[in-house]
């Protein structure tokens, strides 16, 4: 058996090695070990808060009120977190219809994470509400306030992750199958993948479509609180920079994802690739400040943006934290240090997400006396959702070909499985053809 | 299998799409359905509060609370009396009273839901639970309602209440005697119990020139010479008079255009017909499409037929 390539970086010229040519799930890694049960007793105590919850009134459970009637389920676990979850729209979109062509190694990482935040942050969505029985009224259109932001969030959300999402999310499944069904199971996928592919760029615009709604419709929720939010934060563009946060959010969390999971599972990176997403990152982190002073010009506020008061420095953090990774990323040689990318996405992750954030809470003052800090079980349960979705990627990429890698290891890959099971390897086959 | 898609089937497969959306989505929206100062139909019933004449007896609280079916909130009073802090889950309707520091002046108030005539409750409400009834009402129904508690958010007066101790929790607040008494040709349980006239009810036009003429007959008696509630938040059903600053009675001060048309003013234009989102999924379209034949024509041929690999 030859042995695999290791190398990470050729040594013998400048050209960089093309490493990341389809998704090979990841082997020769066990997928049980101490962290991951780690984040499963997190993820099983979360869901065990969830139903006792389901079986208790609200108030007794969160630390919410009537003033701050939004706690960190909605306000984190969904309008900050599907910001992070956005990627499979900023990348999509990057990927398939600017035509950044190599990026469509990564989209499935893109796919899988944004499925799982979203999923998660329906999950909690499910706890959240008080009277989760009338929601069939959704099936009935005459009961539709068209012109609610939360009626669009109710409609858009879960079904552009329960149909546009999961499709996207299809041909992953179909090649697991194949590959390794039963020949009936192989006869019936074979009936299937022609449809399969034949709908697949019809729901990728709906998948593009929809979330692009959505993402603005939640900044589109805090509209309505009018003064109640600091005027820094409360403008009319608050939908269009929602959208862009979760533009830059995306990117920045495929970035680090791919990064974190490389250094988790010892896999060789592809800089070109990650260099083109440390592009992308700095240019969404651009297009999103250049939009935030823009209004604060527009509206008069710049002057509050500097007053260095409380909502002056909060709104600077939030500021800095998406302009160093604008201007650092800038300079291509910080984009192919995967250090440096690694620090500056996380840095725009955060930057992105106390933006998404801060209005919903921080910044949202009632005038009256109250206040507002997430309960135990509220921790409790953000924490098993964000759990629950860490151990679900975990068993994902083990067993379906998401992280991006090279052919040699999917090759190998299926060698040692065709080994492990005693059958006869053919005799010079490559056994699954590259697709690129 | 042929997955070449011809410029026709894209175009089809977008307006397609476009149009079970439009189907499912597009709920037709009446023309400016959210002035920045919307006006008060004739028949806008209302409450006229003037807190020079309230003697702070809660008579309407206790009519209220009877009128409701509300428990009492018992909770400083050690089980013992009607004692509630401030409006919640058990209180619709509440006198409170405001006192300067320094002693001196003094200024009963009456706290309910204020029936916007532009509702920020019912513009974010996503069913319609809470709505605009006859004569300008804002009810909650509680069949409509998924305890999303986007009202409490939205209310500039932090009105609506959620019944945080409860499994099968309500929103609770003033619905101004709908089902209890407007129906049945009567009068809000408060106002009818009033002993001095603080409170009255009458329809808004007949409030408001009364509530003028009372300012016009001892101008230094009212703060600012106004009517709060006229021009609020873009007017609300509810008035009040005042010998102090609204402030300091906890009545915010808020501009003159409505909630509804600040949050809606944008998206009604970009959602008008759906003809947004559908433009867009035509331009996103027209893009994907071509990417999708470059990416088609790039695969190799006659490989694993399944091949859904570069996906």
């Amino acid at each position: 058996m030859s042995p695999r390539p290791a190398s990470t970086y050729d040594t013998t010229g400048s050209t960089l090695i093309n490493h990341w040519q389809r998704g090979v799930p990841v082997f020769r890694e066990p997928l049980v070990t101490p962290t991951l049960l780690f984040f499963a007793a997190l993820a099983t105590i979360g869901l065990v808060v969830a139903m006792v919850r389901f079986f208790s009134p609200l108030g007794p459970f969160s630390g919410m009120n009537d003033v701050y009637a939004w706690g960190i389920w909605k306000t984190f676990n969904v309008m900050t977190l599907t910001a992070l979850g956005s990627g499979p729209l900023a990348v999509g979109i990057a990927a398939w219809v600017f035509n950044r062509e190599k990026l469509h190694a990564v989209m499935r990482t893109a796919l899988v994470s944004g499925f799982l935040f979203y999923a998660t942050g329906l999950i909690a969505l499910c706890f959240d509400v008080g009277r989760p029985w009338n929601f069939w009224v959704i099936i009935l259109p005459w009961r539709w306030n068209a012109e609610s932001a939360m009626l669009e969030i109710c409609i858009c959300m879960p079904l552009y992750c329960a149909a546009f999402l999961a499709f996207e999310n299809v041909p992953l499944i179909v090649e697991r199958f194949y590959y390794t069904g039963a020949a009936a199971t192989k006869a019936f996928l074979l009936l299937c993948a022609p449809t399969v592919r034949r709908i697949y760029p019809f729901v990728i615009i709906g998948a593009y479509v929809l979330p692009m709604m959505h993402q603005s419709s939640l900044g589109g929720l805090m509209l309505l609180a009018g003064d109640k939010v600091h005027p820094l934060w409360q403008t009319p563009f608050l939908p269009l920079l929602y959208l862009l946060a979760a533009g830059l959010c995306g990117v920045g969390f495929v970035t680090f994802l791919l990064l974190i999971t490389s250094l988790r599972y010892s896999r060789a990176l592809d800089l070109e690739i990650l260099g083109e997403l440390g592009n992308l990152l700095s240019y969404a982190c651009f297009i999103f400040l250049a939009v935030r002073f823009g209004d604060l010009v527009w509206r008069g506020q710049l002057d509050r943006a500097f007053a260095l008061d409380k909502w002056s420095v909060l709104f600077l953090i939030e500021t800095t934290l998406i302009l160093i990774p604008a201007v650092a990323l800038r300079s291509r040689a910080a984009r192919e240090t995967p250090r440096t990318l690694l620090n500056m996405a996380t840095l725009a992750c955060l930057g992105g997400m106390f933006y998404r954030f801060i209005p919903t809470t921080i910044a949202f003052t009632p005038a009256r006396n109250a206040s507002y800090f997430p309960s135990l079980p509220e921790v409790l349960m953000t924490v098993g959702y964000i759990s629950l979705g860490i151990v679900a990627f975990a068993i994902v990429v083990k067993f379906f070909a998401v992280l991006p890698g090279e052919n040699e290891d999917w090759n190998y890959m299926f060698r040692l499985a065709r080994g492990r099971r005693g059958a006869a390897e053919p005799e010079g086959e490559t056994l699954w053809p590259a697709s690129r | 299998m042929s997955a070449a898609i011809t410029r026709r089937q894209a175009l089809k497969g977008i307006v397609g799409l476009g149009g079970t959306v439009i189907g499912a989505l597009a709920t037709p929206a009446a023309a400016d359905e959210h002035p920045a100062q919307p006006v008060a139909p004739p028949d806008a019933v209302s409450m006229l509060y003037d807190n020079t004449i309230c003697t702070g007896c809660k008579a309407c609280m206790t009519a209220c609370n009877e009128a409701n079916g509300l428990p009492p909130d018992t909770a400083l009073s050690g089980g013992l009396w009607d004692t509630p802090l401030d409006l919640n889950s058990k209180t619709k309707n509440i006198i409170k009273l405001y006192q300067d520091p320094d002693g001196k002046d003094f200024a009963y108030v009456k706290r309910q839901c204020m029936h916007c005539l532009d509702p920020a409750c019912a513009t974010g409400c996503p069913f319609g639970a809470l709505q605009k009834s006859q004569w300008g009402a804002v009810t909650w129904s509680s069949s409509l309602c998924i305890g999303c508690r986007y009202c409490e958010v939205a209310c500039p007066f932090e009105v609506p209440k959620f019944e945080w101790d409860r499994w099968n929790p309500k929103i609770v607040k003033c619905e101004f005697c709908f089902d209890q008494r407007l129906k049945e040709n009567q009068q809000p349980a408060c106002t009818a119990v009033c002993p001095t006239g603080a409170v009255i009810f009458g329809k808004r036009v007949d409030l408001l020139a009364k509530a003028k003429e009372r300012i016009a007959a001892s101008p230094d008696k009212y703060f600012e010479k106004r009517v709060y509630g006229e021009h609020e938040a873009g007017g609300t059903q509810v008035l009040y008079l005042s010998k102090v600053a609204f402030e300091k009675i906890g009545l915010p001060k808020l501009g003159s255009t409505s909630l509804g048309h600040y949050a809606t003013k944008v998206t009604s234009v970009v959602y008008k017909w759906f003809s947004g989102p559908l433009l867009l999924a035509g331009v996103l379209g027209v893009a994907i499409k071509r990417n999708w034949d470059r990416h088609e024509a790039e695969r190799p041929k006659g490989e694993e037929p399944t091949d859904l690999l570069n996906l």
